[in-house]
């Protein structure tokens, strides 16, 4: 019955790599692109039924700390889009692995917050309204609507780090 | 005539993953609010509408447990009647209780909804027996929370005066003013708790990482700087480090979480109805985590008294979700005070 | 307009204590509230001696109201409650629920002090229902909620019932009270061994931020403002918010100073305008106006900025 004290480990370096190697664009970082098209696929369908009306336009920058990655998108009736890395209205850093445990509801990040893994800069409003909605959307509905494989991938690791 | 109820777990839900996360580790109850500042936890993005509510009741009651609604600011002369709404919907929605502070309020969902259960909220910062049988004997409260700054044996006394059931705080967050009185979030970004349901909302807040460490602001005014090192608390004004008389330190109180668990026994030898804990603007696995040591606690003691003992694992894990990462005993023990 | 002299928040000497109230005697007052809202541990006044000092007020011709304590823990505090209100002589400002309880139960007329939380007309007619004649709104109540709560509850109410309006106007905010004394903490001691260091911070004593702002003051179990609030410069926008009492918090040394500027404001024999270059040199700290402004506590707007007539701005 005792929390999970899960290690996820890093982003593996092929995986890196395969983002750094996708294709340039004149202005937005791949890494930005990449992260869009993987939020519109993975998260968004689960998503767009919130009223994120309050939020279209505003900029997210994404710190990923320990591999000094740095992802910037707008959200919009549409869903994420990339952003080149101008501006940001606030700014979430963590590292991989804290982040990777957020997304899989195995932290709370107030927690990291306290324990200082997780710093919300810029606009708190804003950064507290995102993650107060993305807590009110059930991991096993989000999962469901995921492209096939994922949801179920996603669901196993976390009876996995719950297990461990 | 049923056994008055003894130490029910009341977890907060400040979504529907959190409530479903609380009834599914052991709540007996779920305390919520709507989407405005009808509630003391007015956080953008966080709380109920009323089909996020629909299906939280039905999710709660259905598993047996309960559902109370904290309608627990005050209601102000020309935004009244969002809060008989809120009373209203609640009563149609079929909420087990609502949790209230205001007089004004109370008097209307009385006279409203005579059937509709009604506990005073630790916001109307009833501290002896006489206020809580004021709200009694005038409203029919059927149960009071009574603020974090009574020790256990000024607790007994209130208990042994009036015949309404007691709630006490367990586990979480803490103020250490008298919920109510406090205006300490107004007096520097212009909102409080009592009306815009909130303490040091997020439009006043600014976290900076700076090359002195990480500050926090509260519409400007340093609350307090920390070192790489150092656990971080809430950006509210009674966790912050201040200079008195050339001396830096936590003047009112450290970032720190209350965590009554080691009186659980005596709790129950009061007869204290119900244990809340504290939390709706954190996420579902902190309610989970919390919710489920919890239980196992309650259960203990509920068995045997005499013999409980907090297992160790269980205040590893809860010190491990507290702000600053300390638990306290708060008032609870007398020489913290 | 009528002026009071609120509560005492402070710990003073017995000598200190006496002195004052009998200078006050003499300052032109209306009413004059007494007796400890804060602290049941400070002891150096009781209430023999605040009803004695009740007395010599009210032959000085003072209205005379006996403050209660706002955080009542105990049996012992409840008892000092009863002993207040079963004296009979003074009205007494109820500053806590249990209190207007035992009023109301004694049939006693009260004032409804500021920590009751009336935000709302209806609550504020149920005081008056209970028997409350004057009310002190929240200190953190603004001008246009004041003048909303006075317009929706006079019209809810008999029109014989009026209810007075008594706005904190000027002193260090009171803000939050806790089981806990600050004081004590400041100094490493435990609050049932404070050794009333109280008596060393006759204004309270300031907390600043780490950068050397001045913001709060600790005063034992209760946090005040660092800054005094004054609206001594907004005088005239008093009367259209519905005051009928303004509230003077005593502070250690010249109050009869300040005193005696409101009155002069109250009089017209100065204009708001003129009152900070007289008042400030005898305050304590900065001033602030936020909260009447409906902004945060802590501001302060030099500039006149009156209600408009009527409607609220």
């Amino acid at each position: 019955m005792m929390l999970p004290t899960l290690h996820l480990p890093a982003l593996p370096k092929p995986l890196l790599r395969l983002t750094a190697a996708l294709p340039a664009w004149p202005l937005t970082p791949p890494t930005s692109r990449a992260f869009a098209f993987a939020a519109n696929l993975a998260a968004w369908p689960s998503l767009r039924e919130l009223d994120w009306s309050h939020v279209h336009g505003r900029h997210f920058c994404v710190q990923v700390s320990d591999i000094g990655l740095q992802l910037f998108f707008t959200l919009h009736a549409d869903g994420f889009r990339s952003e080149r890395r101008s501006r940001a209205d606030v700014t979430f850093t963590a590292s991989s692995a804290d982040f990777a445990r957020l997304a899989l509801r195995l932290e709370d990040p107030d927690t990291l917050f306290f324990n200082r893994k997780l710093l919300i800069e810029g606009d708190t409003d804003l950064g507290l309204t995102v993650k107060n909605m993305l807590d009110a959307v059930e991991l096993e509905t989000a999962a469901a609507r995921m492209p096939a494989g994922l949801g179920h991938l996603v669901l196993a690791l976390r009876r996995l780090a719950l297990k461990d | 005539m049923p056994n008055p109820p003894l130490l029910e777990l009341i977890c907060p839900a400040g979504s529907l993953p959190a409530l479903k996360a609380a009834v599914d580790n052991g709540a007996d109850g779920v305390y919520l609010g709507l989407k405005d500042n009808t509630n003391a936890r007015n956080f953008s993005g966080l709380n109920f509408d009323e089909k996020s509510l629909v299906e939280g009741i039905r999710y709660a009651q259905g598993k047996r447990r309960k559902v109370l609604m904290a309608l627990n600011t005050y209601p102000q002369p020309a935004t009244l009647p969002r809060w008989h709404k809120a009373v209203d919907t609640a009563a149609t929605l079929g909420v087990d209780a609502i949790i209230l502070a205001d007089p004004g309020l109370m008097a209307y969902a009385r006279k409203t909804h005579p059937q509709l259960r009604l506990h005073l909220s630790v916001q109307g910062s009833a501290t002896s027996y006489e206020a809580v049988n004021f709200y009694r004997e005038r409203f029919g409260i059927q149960r009071a929370v009574l603020p974090r700054v009574l020790s256990l044996a000024q607790v007994e006394n209130v208990i042994e005066n009036t015949d309404t059931e007691i709630e006490l705080f367990g586990f979480g967050g803490l103020c250490v003013m008298v919920e109510g009185r406090c205006l300490l979030s107004s007096y520097a970004c212009g909102d409080s708790p009592n009306t815009f349901g909130a303490c040091s909302p997020g439009h006043a807040v600014r976290w900076e990482q700076t090359p002195k460490g990480m500050e926090t602001r509260l519409n400007g005014v340093l609350i307090d700087r920390y070192a790489d090192n150092e656990k971080a608390g809430y950006p509210t004004l009674c966790k912050g480090r201040f200079e008195v008389q050339g001396e830096t330190y936590y003047a009112l109180e450290e970032p720190t979480s209350l965590n009554s668990m080691d009186m659980l026994p005596e709790m129950a030898r009061l007869g204290i109805a119900a244990i809340k804990i504290e939390g709706r603007q954190r996420s579902p696995a902190y309610v989970a985590q919390v919710t489920q040591v919890w239980r196992a606690a309650i259960d203990a003691v509920k068995k045997d008294r005499t013999t409980f003992k907090p297992l160790p694992a269980w205040q590893t894990a809860l010190a491990k979700v507290s702000e600053g990462s300390m638990n306290t005993l708060g008032a609870y023990y007398r020489p913290w005070k | 307009m009528k002026l009071s002299l609120g509560p005492l928040l402070y710990y003073w000497s017995r000598e200190d204590t006496l002195a004052f109230y009998q200078q006050a005697a003499e300052w032109p007052l209306d009413i004059v509230y007494l007796g400890e809202t804060v602290c049941s541990r400070r002891h150096l006044l009781r209430l023999p001696d605040y009803l004695e000092i009740a007395e010599k007020l009210s032959a000085a011709g003072k209205e005379v109201v006996l403050s209660s304590q706002t955080l009542i823990e105990s049996e012992s505090d409840l008892k000092a409650l009863r002993k207040l209100i079963a004296d009979g002589r003074f009205k007494v400002e109820a500053n806590e629920w249990g209190a207007v309880r035992l009023l109301a139960e004694a049939k006693q007329p009260f004032v409804a002090g500021p920590t009751l939380n009336a935000y709302n007309p209806d609550t504020l007619a149920m005081l008056a229902d209970m028997g409350a004649t004057r009310w002190v709104p929240p200190v953190e109540m603004p001008r246009e909620m004041i003048w909303q709560m006075n317009q929706q509850m006079q019209a809810a109410l008999p029109e014989a019932i009026r209810l007075e309006t008594e706005l904190f106007g000027y002193g260090r905010l009171p803000l939050a009270f806790s089981a806990r004394c600050f004081t004590a903490r400041h100094y490493n001691l435990q609050k049932d061994d404070c050794q009333f260091r109280c008596l060393d911070h006759p204004d309270g004593l300031v907390l600043a931020s780490r950068e050397g702002e001045d913001f709060l003051a600790i005063n034992g179990i209760q946090t005040q403002s660092a800054k005094v609030m004054s609206l001594a410069h907004r005088f005239d926008e008093l009367a259209a918010a519905g005051i009928d009492v303004l509230r003077l918090s005593p502070q250690a040394r010249n109050m009869h100073r300040v005193v005696n500027i409101f009155r002069a404001l109250a009089d017209g024999d100065i204009k708001p305008a003129q009152a900070p270059a007289q008042l400030d040199r005898f305050m304590p700290a900065a001033p602030c106006d936020g909260y009447w402004l409906g902004e945060a506590g802590m501001a302060f707007h030099p500039v006149n900025n009156p209600i408009t007539e009527g409607e609220p701005a």
